[in-house]
Parts: C-alpha cells; sequence; structure tokens
C-alpha cells in the first residue's frame, strides 16, 4: 500500500527538519561563551618574572595578540611576524631604537615600522577596543622580552609614551 | 459535513469548559473563610470591624508596597529585563524578523519592475502577469515589515533605553527623513500594486522606479545606524600621506563630532552593496518558494505551468545575485579587516571561525540545492539527456569546493592548545583554512554553477549562428582560462608574503566576473533565434524540484539570520564598538549553539508567518463566496434566506 503524506505535513516536515539539521550544525562545534577579559590585577611590588606571566596572560586575553594575529614558533604563510625570538631580535629591527624602544614602539604606534612582508595592520593597544593600561603595557613588554631574550622590565621602567 | 461537527463540538466543548471554569473559581472564591454576617454586622455597630487573615494580608501587602514606591527615588533605568527569555534575544528575534521582512520587500519591488519593463520592451503580457504575481505578496509583507519594526522600536526603548537614547542622540536629524521616505515607500507601493492595469504602462513603471529608489533610500538610512555602531567614523587621508586614516565621529567620550562622519561611516557602503545583492537573492528565494507552493496546491495543467515558470523566473533571479554575493561579502570583510584588523580577526579566527563552518555549509547546500533544481529542470525539455553526463563532474567540483570552504583556519582552542600548536591554528589543515584556498573554492563554486546554467539553457536547443563551432570553442577556452587563474593564484598564494597573497583576491575574483560577462555576451547571439529540438513543458518537472526551491528559501533565510548574528555579534562587549560598552548581564558572546537556536526559531517564525503572507495572497485567486442554491444541494436559498 503506498503511503501519501499530505502536502501541508511534507512542508512543515521538510522547514521543521531542514531548520533542526542546521540547528544540530550549531551544536556540535565547539562552544565557547566569550565574556569580556577579566581584569588583570598588577601590584606594585610584582617583579619582572610575574610581569612576564602576566603579560603571557594578557597576549591571549585582553590583548588579543595570539587570538588569530601574531603566532609563536610558526612558520609558513603568516597573518602577522611569528613572535618566537622577538626578545633577541627587537635591538637589531631599527637602527638607534633599544630592544626596549623598539618593543614599546610597536605596541603604542604599530604603524611606525612594518616588519617587511607583512602588510599594516595593528592598531594601538592602549586605545580602544583593547585599552591596555600602561602598566599591562609594561607587562606585555616583559613577556615579549622573555621570547628569545632577557626580560628587564620593572613598573619603574619608563617607555617614553 | 463531518467537518462542521466537529467543529461544532469543539465549540461546544470550549463553551462548557469556559462556564466551569469560572464557575470553578466563583466556588472557590465564595467558600474562602469568612466570618459569620451576624458577628460582621455586631462588630461593625460598635466600630471594630475585624478583617479576614487573607484581607489582612492583602491591605499589609498594599501599604508595604506604597511605602516602597514613596521611598523610592527615580532613577533612569540603564536596562530592563524580560523573564525567561531576556532582552537581548527579545530584541535580536524582532529585529530579524523586521530585517527579513524588510528584505523581502525591498527585494520584490526592484525585480517585479525589471520583469515589467521586459514585458513592455518585448510587448509580452505574460511577463506582466508574472510581476504582477510577485508584487501580490507585498501587501502583507510590508504590514508586517511596519509591525515588527515598531516593536523592534519599542523593545529598544523599553529594554536598552540608555543606549536608545546615545543613538538618538547621534542619529535624531535622520529620523524626519526617514518617516516622511517610509509615508513615500507606503504610497508608491499601494499605488503600484493597486494601480495595475489602472495606468498606462510608463506611469506604472514611473511608480514601480519611485518604490525601489524610496526603498533603497530607506534602507541607506537604516544602514547608517547599524554601521555607525560597528564602525562609528570614516576612512579619509588626513594627513596626506597617502594612507588612509581613521576620522572617529564621536569623541572619545561618545559626544557626536560629524553627523556627516557617523552616517556615512567606514562600513557604510560596503554593507548597502551587500544588502541590495542579497535582498535581491533573498526576495527571490521566497518569491520562488511562493510559486513551489502555489504548484503544490495546483490542480490544473495551465496552473502548474504558470507556477512552474514563476518558480524558475524567482530561481533565476536568486542565483543571478547569489553569483556575485561572495565578492560582496568579501569587500564587507575587507573594509571590516581595514576598519580594525581586531574586529576582522574576531570574524575570521576567532570566537566566530566555527560559525564560518557553519556557514559553508549553508553555501554548499545552498549551490546544491540551485543545481539540483537546475539539472532537475532540464527534464522539461527533450534533449536533455544530452547534457546529464556532465552532472557528475560538476557535483564533484562543487563537493570539492564546498569541503575546502568549510576548513577553518584557526579553531577555538585551551590556553594549553594554542601552546601546543604554537598559535591557534592546526598545523596541516589551516592551509586549506587559508584566504588562498578559501577565493580559490569560491570561485570554481561559482564558475561550476554558472556551467549548470549554461548547460540548462543549452539543453533541447541547437545553435543557428554560422559561426557557432568557433563561438563555442571560445566560450570553452574563457571559461578554462579563468578556471586555471583562479587555481594558479591559489596555489601560489602559498609561496608569497601575506600582502602579496591578499592582493592575488582581485585577479582572481575579476577573472571570474571577466568569465561570466564573456561567455554570456558571446552565448546571447550564439542562441538567438536557436532551433528547439523539442517544446519546453512547463508544469512538467518533478514535485521533488518545488521542495528544493523551498529547501533554497529556507538555506537563504536561514544564513541571513547566521550572518546578522555575526555581524551584530562581532562588537562583543560594546554597543558602539570601542565607544560605549555594554554593561547589561548580556554583555558576553553566547555559544554558537545558543546563537543556532534563536536562528533557528526566529526562522521558523518567519516560515510560519509566511505561511500566513501566501495563503493571503493566494486568496486572491480564489472565486468570491456565494450562498449555496437548493439546486446545489445547500439548505439555503439564493440570498442567503432560510429554506
Amino acid at each position: 500500500m503506498k503511503l501519501s503524506v499530505p502536502m501541508p505535513v511534507r512542508l512543515v516536515l521538510l522547514v521543521v527538519g531542514t531548520t533542526a539539521f542546521y540547528m544540530y550544525l550549531g551544536q556540535i562545534v565547539p562552544q565557547r561563551e566569550a565574556h569580556p577579559p577579566p581584569p588583570v590585577l598588577i601590584s606594585a611590588e610584582m617583579t619582572t618574572e610575574d610581569l612576564v606571566a602576566v603579560g603571557a596572560e594578557l597576549a591571549s586575553g585582553k590583548g588579543q595578540c595570539l587570538v588569530g594575529c601574531h603566532t609563536v614558533g610558526q612558520s609558513g604563510p603568516l597573518r602577522y611576524p611569528d613572535l618566537d625570538g622577538i626578545g633577541a631580535r627587537a635591538a637589531t629591527q631599527i637602527e638607534g631604537l633599544s630592544g626596549l624602544e623598539y618593543l614599546a614602539q610597536s605596541l603604542y604606534e604599530p604603524a611606525a615600522f612594518i616588519v617587511p612582508g607583512f602588510a599594516d595592520g595593528m592598531q594601538p593597544i592602549d586605545q580602544p577596543p583593547i585599552s591596555l593600561s600602561e602598566d599591562e603595557m609594561k607587562a606585555v613588554i616583559a613577556w615579549l622580552q622573555s621570547l628569545g631574550g632577557t626580560p628587564t622590565v620593572t613598573l619603574d621602567t619608563e617607555l617614553g609614551y | 459535513m463531518n467537518r462542521n461537527r466537529i467543529l461544532f463540538g469543539i465549540g461546544v466543548l470550549a463553551f462548557i469548559s469556559v462556564i466551569v471554569t469560572v464557575r470553578l473559581g466563583g466556588f472557590l472564591v465564595d467558600n474562602e473563610y469568612r466570618q459569620p454576617d451576624r458577628q460582621v454586622a455586631a462588630q461593625e455597630e460598635q466600630g471594630e470591624a475585624e478583617l479576614t487573615p487573607r484581607q489582612q494580608g492583602i491591605v499589609d501587602e498594599q501599604a508595604a508596597d506604597e511605602a516602597e514606591a514613596r521611598a523610592r527615588p527615580y532613577e533612569e533605568a540603564e536596562y530592563r529585563a524580560v523573564p525567561f527569555v531576556g532582552s537581548r534575544v527579545t530584541v535580536w528575534v524582532l529585529a530579524q524578523l523586521h530585517l527579513l521582512f524588510a528584505a523581502f520587500v525591498l527585494a520584490v519591488p526592484l525585480f517585479a519592475f525589471i520583469i515589467e519593463f521586459v514585458g513592455y520592451v518585448k510587448k509580452e503580457e505574460r511577463y506582466n502577469k508574472l510581476a504582477y504575481e510577485f508584487t501580490k505578496l507585498l501587501s502583507v509583507s510590508f504590514s508586517m515589515t511596519a509591525t515588527f519594526g515598531a516593536f523592534l522600536t519599542f523593545g529598544l526603548i523599553i529594554l536598552y533605553p540608555k543606549f536608545t537614547n546615545y543613538l538618538m542622540h547621534i542619529f535624531s536629524p535622520t529620523f524626519l527623513p526617514y518617516v516622511l521616505l517610509f509615508f513615500l515607500e507606503a504610497l508608491f507601493l499601494y499605488s503600484y500594486y493597486y494601480g495595475w492595469g489602472k495606468f498606462g504602462p510608463k506611469m506604472h513603471l514611473f511608480l514601480g522606479f519611485m518604490l525601489n529608489i524610496v526603498g533603497t533610500a530607506i534602507m541607506f538610512i537604516a544602514n547608517a545606524w547599524l554601521t555607525f555602531m560597528m564602525s562609528p567614523g570614516r576612512r579619509d587621508d588626513v594627513d596626506g600621506d597617502g594612507v588612509p586614516d581613521f576620522v572617529s565621529a564621536v569623541s572619545e567620550s561618545g559626544a557626536l563630532l560629524s553627523l556627516r562622519d557617523a552616517f556615512f561611516n567606514f562600513t557604510w557602503m560596503p554593507i548597502n552593496i551587500h544588502r541590495i545583492i542579497a535582498n535581491v537573492a533573498f526576495g527571490g528565494s521566497i518569491a520562488a518558494a511562493y510559486a513551489a507552493f502555489r504548484y503544490l496546491q495546483a490542480k490544473t495543467d495551465e496552473e502548474k505551468a504558470h507556477f512552474d515558470w514563476m518558480g524558475y523566473v524567482g530561481n533565476f533571479v536568486a542565483i543571478i545575485a547569489f553569483l556575485p554575493l561572495p565578492f560582496a561579502g568579501y569587500y564587507l570583510a575587507a573594509e571590516i579587516y581595514a576598519f580594525s584588523q581586531t574586529l576582522g580577526i574576531q570574524m575570521m579566527g576567532g570566537t566566530f571561525s566555527w560559525l564560518f563552518v557553519i556557514q559553508a555549509a549553508l553555501i554548499g547546500n545552498l549551490f546544491l540545492g540551485a543545481n539540483y533544481y537546475l539539472w532537475l529542470g532540464m527534464g522539461r525539455m527533450e534533449g536533455g539527456v544530452h547534457f546529464q553526463k556532465f552532472i557528475k563532474w560538476l557535483l564533484i567540483a562543487i563537493a570539492l569546493c564546498f569541503a575546502v570552504w568549510a576548513t577553518p583556519r584557526y579553531a577555538i582552542s585551551s590556553v594549553s592548545e594554542i601552546a601546543a600548536m604554537g598559535g591557534s591554528s592546526h598545523p596541516q589543515l589551516s592551509y586549506l583554512g587559508q584566504m588562498s584556498a578559501k577565493n580559490t573554492a569560491v570561485n570554481i563554486l561559482i564558475l561550476s554553477t554558472y556551467m549548470s546554467f549554461l548547460l540548462y539553457r543549452r539543453t533541447g536547443r541547437q545553435s543557428v549562428h554560422p559561426h557557432r563551432q568557433l563561438l563555442t570553442r571560445a566560450q570553452a577556452i574563457v571559461f578554462s582560462s579563468a578556471a586555471a587563474l583562479v587555481i594558479f593564484y591559489g596555489v601560489y598564494g602559498y609561496f608569497v608574503d601575506s600582502a602579496t597573497r591578499i592582493r592575488f583576491a582581485i585577479p582572481q575574483v575579476y577573472s571570474v566576473l571577466a568569465a561570466l560577462v564573456v561567455i554570456t555576451v558571446i552565448d546571447l547571439p550564439l542562441y538567438r533565434n536557436a532551433t528547439q529540438s523539442g517544446e519546453t513543458k512547463w508544469g512538467k518537472i518533478p514535485a521533488v524540484s518545488q521542495y528544493a526551491l523551498i529547501f533554497i528559501a529556507l538555506s537563504f533565510t536561514w544564513l541571513m539570520g547566521l550572518m546578522g548574528y555575526v555581524r551584530s555579534g562581532l562588537r562583543q562587549e560594546w554597543h558602539v564598538y570601542g565607544v560605549v560598552l555594554d554593561t547589561s548581564p548580556d554583555a558576553y558572546t553566547p555559544t554558537l549553539g545558543f546563537a543556532t537556536q534563536v536562528v533557528s526559531v526566529t526562522v521558523l517564525i518567519f516560515f510560519g508567518l509566511l505561511g500566513v503572507v501566501f495563503w493571503l495572497s493566494s486568496l486572491g485567486g480564489k472565486k468570491d463566496w456565494e450562498p449555496k442554491t437548493v439546486a446545489d444541494g445547500g439548505d439555503r436559498l439564493e440570498g442567503g434566506q432560510a429554506a
């Protein structure tokens, strides 16, 4: 016996079934709620080592450095320069600028020098929407210095910005 | 008759249920504890009437509420909550429903006008009828758009008063023109619809033209409001160094500096272009779904033929608009990147990267659905078998492109996973997720679909052009060259730096667009006056093709809901990006699972309402009601008098 499904029922099944399928796709991909980054506490007694740890946290969180922009230890076609070894490389990037000055310039005025082969695109991260504070900038610089170099930044370091 | 009895029975049951409920409620209230009447009367005489515990409780509660209300100082609310659903979801659903109907109302006049114009030029009445059939859908949809627009406005004012007030501070000068244009749109829309056949063709075409102009202007104003939230400023070379600078339309505190910069902001024009094209694709697909709905209801061959043709035209409009849509999408995405790398990377590489995997599945389904419909359509024509051998190759090409497009470059990863991978991308698969591979995939998808359309167009036709072999070879060379160029740049992109790689998208896009134009230009004279090896049998297409049309419309709607979410969600915890922070409990980006649930519910509501629109629009074609006569077997006489 041939089972005949009425047209309206078929239409409802098609609409509900297709919508359910697309909704199911949404359930099987990785799920993550993205909350605004929690405030990072930087206290006056923090050492350079402490700042490195805070800087690493900022790079993966509020600073959005490692969320699709830079990488550490990758090669091949990259969106922006890989940061591996930047702590040692920084002092030789621009003549006349120390490593610390170069890193500070990269964060406050990223368009001032573009690494050859890469496009301009980074925005000053002390401004909205990232809006890192001066102490947070120092922590990020300490972390960058630790990538292949020796971190020297303390909270008393003057960045000149 | 049975149906009437069932309805009558349900009515009686409902009536009895209401009576029983009211009586039961009355019984419960009446049997509440009361002091004996004599005791009350005695107490009242002595001036010491006592309240029952319940009455005393009510009086105390009222007094406490009043005292609290008097003690509470007036505070301007920043946010208000909606129980269970939440403010954000409420506004989200209302905005999406308003947008879906608005997109349809803006798109249908555009292609109805074009079809009417074609009919006017070709002097063929069938085009005029088709345009009218499309326009029938507008009247109810326009009311739906306005209704959900009002809901959305009230929703924003009530639930987000402070933020809405801020937007009013920026854009209040645009409100009066908006309202006036809306009034004009109503005027042109109803005169265009009700004036069909009442005005001369030129006058009627003018009304259609004005309807489109006014509708587009309304959309441009509304687009300024929403794009300002994403990019509150414009781009201009202020310092004369040849590099465009960002000129903010507001101060750091959010005060308006320039309405012009707020209106003509960074992403305004890309959104305008993207929306016009997307609206036409969406409107075409919904109109095709309407035709499919009517086809499935049709009783006669004539009706089937008419609605089959209407569905074909609607789908044709949708696909023609859909082909350049990825280019418009890339233009919009590139402008978002240019405005803010952070926004751009959030979109493609951060929280939303997996959303584009779902988008790829939707677009893949749309391409497959469109191709499937065209392949089925070949069966309408005699001689269709000749081309069907190419279909499997097209299917393979489409499936491969689909797979590449669905591969994400960046995955959502934990901190330890990021550390293990040295970044947020997979060491091997991320190669397929890069722009080079994706641009290549989408361009080949477009070329494949266009090839399907070409095969469909040739089915059952034989060119009589004297240089038909030469022209056909020229088309093949253009097509192959475009495909080769796209693949070449796609592969070469892996061996150059990122700045050069990004620029490769331009020759890829231009080569495909040029191929589409050149092949079409050759095809028109090539198949002019072509001989027909068989008749096109409109209405002779498998019913499954009509379900394919509805599937395409559904996928388009779902896609619009998803992309609407990403466009708005990109701002994350900002109401106005970098200016007004969202401090409500909803200031976070929900999971994709939750977002797709909201999109799905919205789509189901929209399709439910669309069913009402289709039903109301189809009433126009039904016979007028007439009372039954004795001769018909009814129990009433003509004129409605009792027998």
